[in-house]
């Protein structure tokens, strides 16, 4: 177990494992573009469904039933249909990585939407305000916080599924944790784990912080 | 015809104290004998394991419907794991027999080793293998790695062997599991004893979905795959053949722990191995994979129409 350690210390450490197309440099810039991405497009997609449904009040059942049923799905099996059904490309990583982060965003968005006081509402049409105008000056930024968690949470989801990629050739850091298990290379396992848990952590605290001064004003 | 082979496993069963008795007094004076060294037992009846998959069942039930016929009580444990896993269960007693394969085991045992042709590789094993385990006669069938190509990949390119890919050096795809990426028998060898330098290589899987697929969409030119899959035939896909012997033999080799390795179970081994051919397993696998059916059922029914079970 020390031994294991010491050569996960030696090997995040060298230089040379932080170097060249295979490097964690390279890796690590790999990840982050197919989980941001994936999370942009999830974001694209989950957002206009949450407020929709929360604004309107209608069709949520079937919109969150609908969305955590792509939360259900296991993302390898989804990854080999999609890629059985198109060819190789990167596709089939973004389309599950973009199910599984899509419930995340629906749901949350939804639930900031009908935590918004009714009253507060209701006192928004009474003043005159149209139905756009009441949904981005007075429910979406009060939604905000809640939506935000949902962004983070599937965010945190994405970075720690964008393995996957490696699984059909790509690269990210799965590659050490594919290459590793198949080579045999325990080292290269953990450090790819290692490296993805500080990744998601890092994340999660950066857009915690992000968070915290956006609405260092408010109270709840 | 029955009895006397039922008799005939007592009888060596019965034998076989005395024989190991006198086996470790021999073996000890080198000072490499152990106390239970020598000649085994399978009396007490023989539990075979089976790697994860498919094939490696079939050959489990196999064995087991051949030992039963000589009168061993057999117990199969199928579905284990892969070889980290089954080779310590096999030298800590939980399973007594394991269906295996040379040159895959052979490159387990001892990374480094180079043999490649059947003969050596036995000799190569026998010296490889810890202590308490040993290997009997390999069988006739065989499932070894395999470089494939779409039958328009090698009208377009010319490429019967492996020595034809030169020709298209910096042109071609690879797909294969990624621990083929530092196999010798993958990128390395291609590049070392044929001098293949390849476009790219893509890490899929190792003969499943992901390699086929790409190989059938055209996104790998060249897939590793084994010799006893049998879309290799129904997609009328080429095997690249192998003139410098890159790719290690892979006959079906039974290994077996010393304590349950006596005459009878050696002399059902033996039999089947000379029975089962590739394109009989071949066969056998397509059956399970592809028409669903049971591999125990798959495998006595194989064993009762060649005459290995009552």
């Amino acid at each position: 177990m020390y031994e294991l350690l010491k050569n996960l210390g030696t090997w995040l450490t060298s230089g040379a494992s932080w170097s060249g197309s295979d490097g964690i440099t390279h890796r690590l810039a790999e990840h982050l573009q197919y989980s941001l991405l994936a999370t942009l497009i999830a974001a694209a997609i989950g957002l206009p469904i949450g407020l929709l449904i929360g604004h309107t009040g209608k069709g949520a059942f079937l919109a969150i039933n609908l969305s955590s049923f792509g939360r259900a799905l296991p993302t390898v099996g989804l990854v080999v249909l999609v890629f059985l059904a198109g060819g190789l490309s990167m596709l089939p990583v973004y389309v599950a990585l973009v199910a599984l982060a899509v419930p995340a965003i629906v749901t949350n968005t939804y639930a900031g939407m009908t935590a918004v006081d009714p009253d507060v509402r209701d006192a928004a049409r009474g003043q005159g305000m149209r139905g756009h105008q009441v949904l981005f000056q007075v429910e979406l930024p009060l939604a905000l916080p809640l939506i935000m968690t949902g962004l983070r949470l599937a965010l945190i989801q994405v970075v720690a599924t964008a393995t996957i990629a490696a699984y059909v050739s790509f690269g990210g850091l799965g590659r050490y944790v594919f290459d590793g298990l198949a080579q045999r290379d325990l080292v290269q396992v953990l450090g790819g784990a290692v490296l993805v848990a500080v990744v998601a952590v890092a994340l999660d605290l950066l857009l915690s912080g992000l968070q915290r001064l956006l609405f260092r004003h408010r109270t709840a | 015809m029955n009895r006397r082979t039922v008799l005939g496993g007592l009888f060596a069963a019965a034998s076989v104290p005395a024989l190991s008795a006198c086996a470790s007094g021999v073996t000890s004076l080198d000072g490499s004998g152990s106390a239970s060294g020598g000649g085994g037992s399978s009396k007490g009846g023989v539990t075979i394991g089976t790697a994860n998959f498919t094939e490696n069942q079939v050959l489990g039930y196999l064995y087991a419907a051949a030992l039963k016929q000589a009168g061993v009580k057999v117990t199969v444990r199928p579905n284990l794991g892969t070889r980290e896993i089954v080779i310590p269960a096999l030298k800590s007693g939980d399973i007594d027999l394991l269906p295996e394969y040379q040159g895959a085991l052979l490159n387990y045992l001892d990374p480094k080793a180079t043999a490649a042709e059947e003969g050596a590789m036995q000799n190569a094993l026998t010296l490889a293998l810890p202590k308490g385990l040993q290997i009997l006669p390999y069988g006739a069938a065989e499932d070894s790695d395999a470089f494939v190509v779409t039958r328009e990949t090698a009208k377009k390119y010319g490429l019967t062997s492996l020595a034809d890919l030169k020709k298209q050096n910096g042109k071609l795809v690879l797909g294969a599991a990624p621990e083929v990426k530092k196999r010798r028998v993958g990128a390395v060898g291609l590049k070392d004893v044929y001098g293949v330098d390849l476009k790219e290589f893509k890490s899929l899987d190792s003969d499943g979905p992901l390699v086929k697929g790409a190989l059938k969409k055209g996104d790998v030119d060249v897939a590793n795959l084994f010799t006893t899959d049998t879309d290799i035939e129904a997609n009328d896909w080429v095997v690249l053949a192998d003139p410098a012997n890159l790719i290690p033999s892979q006959h079906i080799v039974p290994l077996i722990a010393d304590r349950k390795a006596d005459d009878t179970v050696r002399k059902a081994l033996a039999r089947l191995g000379n029975v089962l051919t590739t394109a009989q397993l071949t066969e056998l696998n397509r059956l399970v994979d592809k028409d669903k059916k049971d591999p125990e059922e798959v495998a006595d029914d194989y064993a009762k129409r060649h005459g290995l079970a009552e």
